[in-house]
């Protein structure tokens, strides 16, 4: 994808499932845009709304919380907890003024290489969409 | 003024001061304004005395009791406030037994400050359906019939239907005007962290100056951290110093808990909160 502007994407991915998604997507040379900083989370459920809204606030155009699908968390029920919190911090931040489109929850399992290379090219297109955030 | 309503929670508050079973009272007082009024602590039968009640007593006693924990302690509580103790009771940071609630009927309060009382209700009490408080072990004045209207959430769909630009405008010019004083922390009595996200030194999550970045964070995970949790009493929005409309934040959230998890905070002390459950079931909006 050509374009001037480049969004910067934060995203937090669990160590069991979207991570390892993520590293498939890798080893299999799939090709997604490379505007994504991954940080690497024991589980989902360990994203704190803070760290989405501080990712936001220093600059982030979008912020990916991906975890394991529900009912297949390592720790059981992690991720049920982070749909519940991130359901709501996205029609709260949308309130706020930051599009709820900015912000993704999604599931992507270790086998899902080419799930999150889709949703990475997906996701920065529609932010491109959107263009940059003010500044404040 | 209702001086039988007075008198009986006087009567109360030194029975209980004087048969010891109660260290102290938390009531109200006549401020020095001689019109409206303050927090009161009695912990001698004698200054039963200077207990009042009425349309000015807005504040929330409920937050004290946190800081009462080893004792046993009374405290006057109105019915939005007796949301606030089934919220601690809830959470488990007051014990029931340790507690002994004064409740008492309220007619609504009014808006005041310093030295000026105005006739117009607070928003929260027009709106406000609670004829007694929730819990309690004695009810002074008795249930008051009210006349309330229907929380409709207007000015919160009137925002809603206005573009993202535009609210974020809005909100970026109240939280300019923010000072960090943290006076809406300090009276939420469901503020009890011991140490505050906003004063982490490492991280440091909100940064020291003063500036509309960092006070947007401040204000976004405030209200956030009370999604679910806030029980109404709106009195972030009454201490607030540079008048920030902080019950549109509360609010809001209020309304898509409700929405989305079926939930109230502090009707009830046992049900569990919206982000402490989960249902495996449930399918949120950005799944569908």
């Amino acid at each position: 994808m050509k374009s001037e502007y480049q969004p910067k994407v934060i995203g937090f991915l669990c160590n069991w499932c979207s991570y390892a998604g993520a590293d498939m997507a890798g080893t299999s040379r799939m090709r997604y845009p490379q505007n994504i900083r991954i940080i690497r989370v024991p589980c989902s459920g360990r994203v704190d709304p803070l760290f989405v809204v501080k990712c936001f606030q220093r600059g982030a155009d979008g912020v990916l919380v991906s975890g394991c699908h529900p009912g297949d968390c390592h720790y059981t029920e992690g991720n049920y907890y982070t749909r519940r919190r991130f359901a709501l911090l996205r029609e709260f931040l949308d309130y706020l003024g930051i599009a709820k489109e900015r912000m993704r929850v999604e599931w992507v399992s270790a086998s899902e290489g080419q799930k999150f290379a889709d949703l990475l090219s997906d996701f920065t297109m529609e932010l491109v969409r959107l263009g940059a955030r003010s500044k404040i | 003024m209702d001086m039988e309503l007075i008198q009986q929670i006087r009567d109360k508050a030194r029975n209980l001061l004087e048969e010891g079973t109660v260290e102290g009272v938390i009531g109200y007082e006549r401020a020095s304004d001689g019109l409206t009024s303050r927090p009161f602590f009695a912990y001698d039968p004698s200054d039963t005395e200077r207990l009042i009640f009425d349309e000015t007593c807005a504040h929330n006693l409920v937050k004290y009791l946190l800081d009462k924990k080893s004792k046993k302690i009374a405290v006057v509580v109105k019915p939005c406030d007796s949301r606030a103790i089934n919220l601690l009771l809830n959470e488990g940071q007051i014990e029931r037994d340790k507690v002994f609630i004064i409740g008492v009927g309220c007619p609504g309060m009014v808006e005041t400050n310093w030295n000026h009382k105005s006739e117009t209700l607070q928003a929260k009490c027009r709106s406000c359906q609670l004829s007694k408080p929730l819990v309690y072990d004695f009810l002074a004045g008795g249930e008051l019939e009210r006349q309330a209207e229907e929380e409709t959430y207007s000015d919160i769909m009137e925002a809603e239907a206005k573009s993202v630009a535009t609210r974020r405008e809005f909100w970026l010019e109240q939280f300019g005007r923010c000072i960090r004083c943290y006076a809406c922390r300090q009276v939420c009595p469901g503020c009890y962290c011991p140490v505050c996200f906003a004063e982490r030194l490492e991280p440091l999550w909100v940064g020291i100056r003063i500036a509309p970045e960092e006070n947007d964070l401040w204000q976004t995970i405030r209200a956030f951290h009370l999604a679910g949790r806030c029980i109404g009493c709106n009195e972030c929005e009454r201490v607030c110093p540079v008048g920030i409309p902080l019950s549109l934040l509360n609010r809001k959230l209020e309304k898509d808990v409700k929405e989305l998890f079926a939930f109230q905070a502090g009707l009830d002390p046992e049900e569990p909160p919206p982000f402490a459950t989960f249902k495996k079931e449930e399918i949120l909006e950005f799944e569908k």
